[in-house]
């Protein structure tokens, strides 16, 4: 029987590019890829850079490298606005469409067998590899947290968005460096298994994975129940052990560690053939977008540009998001650029705004309490809210949220409960930073 | 840091909109759940007009109009958004006609509906904050019209369906089941009568067989769970076996399960959202809570009913079993978070 845990929903799959096999994007005219926090620029405006050349040095904290996804000339390093809405810089490209490689991107000269784990995790720390499922964590760094600590390797191919179909086309298109990946971070890890998780919904990718792995003892592939957010890591290590991991805590903690399978990716082709992370796998759908694709894409392609490349518009959209429909942020308008964390981009019409008009209200269905997966009360943390009273907010779990969107999703009286929740967490999160006493919590700027 | 412009490009001409995740929704709507409720109440609504007559629809009618409009009516004054096309009024208003014998003049369910609508739900904040459920807090109301409320008919027997009122001053009320049952006997009728309904009571609570259809439908379309429905009539039957007031206390049982508004109230009363709990465990707690009652009062109250009563004194306790059956919360050993020791792991399945 396929694993699974408690709370969740099925929500329609709407995998309309499944059956696209990945298509590669030609470099575009421009890219405006983002460095990453508190990088500094590793070039100037003027300057000619190659594709896989370094462009950001890596500050300190959660930031990393960065590297040119084409060939050309910077034109401007300037400040906008990530997916996230936090100011970044980057750094504008123009291509040359020649997309010659630098000299830098060489293979490993040391075997694996030979490298000491300091040695890895600095490959895998120069090739500015982030959690490529939409964490954006810094693989190194989490690798390192992990070192000692992690007994089990998880490689998540769960995919539980709808519409998102992009690393579904990778177990199928890229299976070998999958396996050889997991192999890599089981080497950099000490870790004797690794186990790749996946919905029941892609049994094809299993079945390829499997072929691969067949007679290894090494790699195991685990069938998931198709549910909604079953990609969440609390819940992948939930269905696999019954472990339950307090939000306050780390998947290491409990000795597992999770990499999606992109950036399982990502780490083979930096040890096998040196190459940074500079392009991704992206799905493009939606009810607006002509050709649903899953496309191969430079990072710092626009929007714009990706969308063309699908053959544009079918409709006139109202809303672009970025990443999964569940737990994706809106865009205002199609210069935003790919970066290394888009799993998806996505154009919705009018049409799949809700019918019902009526003003939010509760109507205690408790819907939302039985397919929350951390087990919380979404209606009374937003009824809270919505009053200002954060402390009982906070008492009912407010900060266990990991705004996965199931209760929004399901709820029959349209409350915006994950808004409302999210408002919650910001407040509680101010005051205790604010370290005052417990009053004057409450202003009541919720979301109605 | 010199060559990083500021940002300042100009204003793209087309802008999306931009809005809080999840940006699908899931079809049901309330309308659609109410919608539902109504579809399931159908096949018992059909037999009381094959049973009862026209009158039946000429009552369903009347409260179902009443509600609607004094809902609209209520919220036009408050200068509220009028919400009527939820049509949570239209359930509300079908479920007090269900409520009352076929006998009833036709201005009594106008007076329940305004009860319900005006007074229990409305003037408590409207759908999802009344804590008594309208329908039945109107039938308990209505009772004050005691004839009216309580004079029945054999079934086949069709009263006028326009006449304002069709009681006399030497009508005879037709024994319901109940009366034998409080007593200790078993009634005259077979258990296939009792099931399809073909005995005297009110208009939608004789066919406890087309209530559970109707109920099977609510469960596979997942508006109510099976919980309540279970735990209540589950209740009853093992108090009417195990405290028999007949020496066959199977036939008893039977009989106590089939007559009387059970079916109805656990079905469709007892599992209204805004008045019963939260939780599958609050469920639970909630339907025994409603078994009890209703044994307790048909079996030593002045009243044969029991359902009503029972359902409205467990609404009242809503809150408090929501505030026991809080679900741990994921990762925590208890419902209040942050209250996971932190570095114990004596617990199996805690980290």
């Amino acid at each position: 029987m396929a694993l699974s845990f408690i709370g969740g929903l099925h929500i329609r799959g709407r995998k309309d590019a499944r059956r696209s096999e990945i298509e590669k994007m030609p470099s575009p005219s421009v890219v405006t890829i983002p460095l990453s926090l508190n990088s500094e620029p590793a070039v100037s405006v003027g300057d000619a850079v190659l594709r896989g050349q370094l462009i950001g040095f890596a500050g300190g904290g959660r930031s990393y490298p960065t590297h040119s996804s084409v060939s050309g000339t910077v034109t401007a390093i300037k400040e906008k606005t990530t997916p996230n809405g936090e100011a970044e810089k980057y750094i504008v490209i123009q291509s040359d469409g020649l997309d010659a490689i630098s000299p830098d991107v060489q293979p490993q000269t040391k075997r694996i067998s030979e490298m000491t784990t300091d040695e890895m995790i600095d490959i895998i720390f120069r090739a500015g590899i982030v959690g490529m499922g939409g964490g954006g964590y810094p693989t190194a760094q989490k690798v390192r947290a992990a070192l000692g600590k992690a007994t089990r390797l998880i490689i998540n191919g769960i995919e539980c968005e709808p519409y998102l179909t992009s690393n579904h086309r990778v177990m199928l298109e890229n299976s070998a460096a999958i396996i050889n990946g997991t192999k890599i971070l089981m080497k950099v890890l000490g870790i004797r298994q690794g186990e790749i998780a996946i919905a029941d919904n892609k049994l094809d990718a299993a079945n390829a994975l499997e072929r691969l792995a067949a007679g290894s003892e090494l790699i195991k592939i685990r069938i998931f129940k198709t549910k909604y957010p079953q990609g969440a890591e609390r819940q992948i290590i939930n269905a696999l052990t019954g472990k339950e991991i307090h939000v306050d805590k780390y998947p290491h903690d409990a000795g597992f560690v999770v990499f999606n399978v992109e950036t399982c990716v990502a780490v083979y082709n930096a040890f096998a053939h040196g190459m940074p992370l500079i392009e991704r796998v992206i799905t493009v759908s939606g009810d607006c977008i002509k050709e649903p694709k899953n496309v191969m894409v430079p990072i710092g392609t626009s929007y714009a540009a990706l969308i063309d490349f699908c053959g544009g518009f079918s409709k006139k959209p109202k809303r672009i998001i970025c990443g999964g429909p569940m737990m994706g942020v809106t865009q205002w308008d199609l210069q935003t650029s790919v970066t290394k964390t888009t799993t998806g981009v996505l154009a919705f019409s009018e049409e799949m705004e809700s019918r019902y008009n009526n003003p939010p209200v509760c109507i205690r269905c408790g819907r939302c309490i039985r397919v929350c997966p951390m087990h919380l009360m979404p209606n009374y943390i937003a009824m809270f809210t919505v009053r200002g009273d954060y402390i009982n907010a906070d008492k009912h779990g407010a900060l266990s949220c990991i705004e996965c969107g199931s209760c929004a999703y399901i709820c029959p009286g349209q409350v915006p409960l994950v808004a409302n929740i999210r408002t919650a967490k910001t407040r509680i999160l101010q005051k205790r930073k604010a370290g005052r006493k417990s009053d004057g919590m409450s202003d009541g700027n919720a979301v109605q | 840091m010199s060559q990083i412009e500021k940002k300042g490009e100009a204003a793209p001409s087309t802008l999306f909109t931009v809005s809080s995740s999840p940006h699908i929704k899931h079809e049901d709507d309330t309308r659609t759940i109410m919608l539902d409720v109504i579809i399931a109440l159908l096949p018992a609504l059909i037999y009381a007009v094959y049973n009862f007559g026209f009158r039946v629809l000429t009552l369903v009618f009347l409260a179902v109009g009443a509600s609607i409009l004094f809902e609209g009516a209520y919220q036009m004054l408050m200068k509220q958004s009028v919400v009527v096309s939820d049509i949570s009024a239209a359930v509300t208003g079908m479920l007090i006609a269900f409520n009352m014998p076929v006998t009833a003049p036709l201005w009594l369910p106008v007076i329940g509906a305004f009860f319900a609508i005006v007074i229990v739900k409305q003037l408590f904040g409207g759908i999802g904050k009344n804590f008594l459920n309208p329908a039945l807090a109107a039938r308990v109301f209505m009772l004050s019209w005691a004839k009216e409320m309580t004079t029945f008919v054999e079934p086949g027997i069709k009263p006028s369906a326009t006449a304002i009122s069709v009681i006399t001053s030497d009508s005879v009320s037709a024994a319901t089941p109940l009366a034998t049952l409080k007593i200790g006997h078993i009634p005259n009728l077979s258990i296939k009568e009792m099931l399809v309904g073909d005995h005297a009571g009110s208009i939608g609570e004789i066919s406890a067989l087309l209530l559970a259809l109707g109920g099977c439908y609510l469960l596979v379309r997942k508006i109510i769970t099976w919980h309540i429905p279970v735990s209540y009539i589950g209740t009853v039957a093992l108090l009417t076996f195990v405290f028999s007031k007949n020496p066959l206390p199977y036939d008893y049982m039977s009989y106590q399960i089939l007559s009387g508004g059970l079916f109805l109230g656990a079905i469709f009363m007892a599992t209204d959202y805004s008045t019963s709990p939260l939780t599958g465990k609050g469920k639970l707690i909630f339907g025994v809570g409603c078994g009890l009652l209703t044994v307790l009062i048909r079996y030593f109250g002045a009243y044969n009913e029991g359902v009503a009563f029972s359902i409205l004194i467990m609404n009242l306790l809503v809150f408090y079993i929501d505030k026991i059956t809080k679900p741990r919360i994921f990762g925590s050993s208890t419902g209040i978070h942050g209250s996971a020791k932190r570095g114990k792991t004596n617990s199996p399945k805690k980290v």
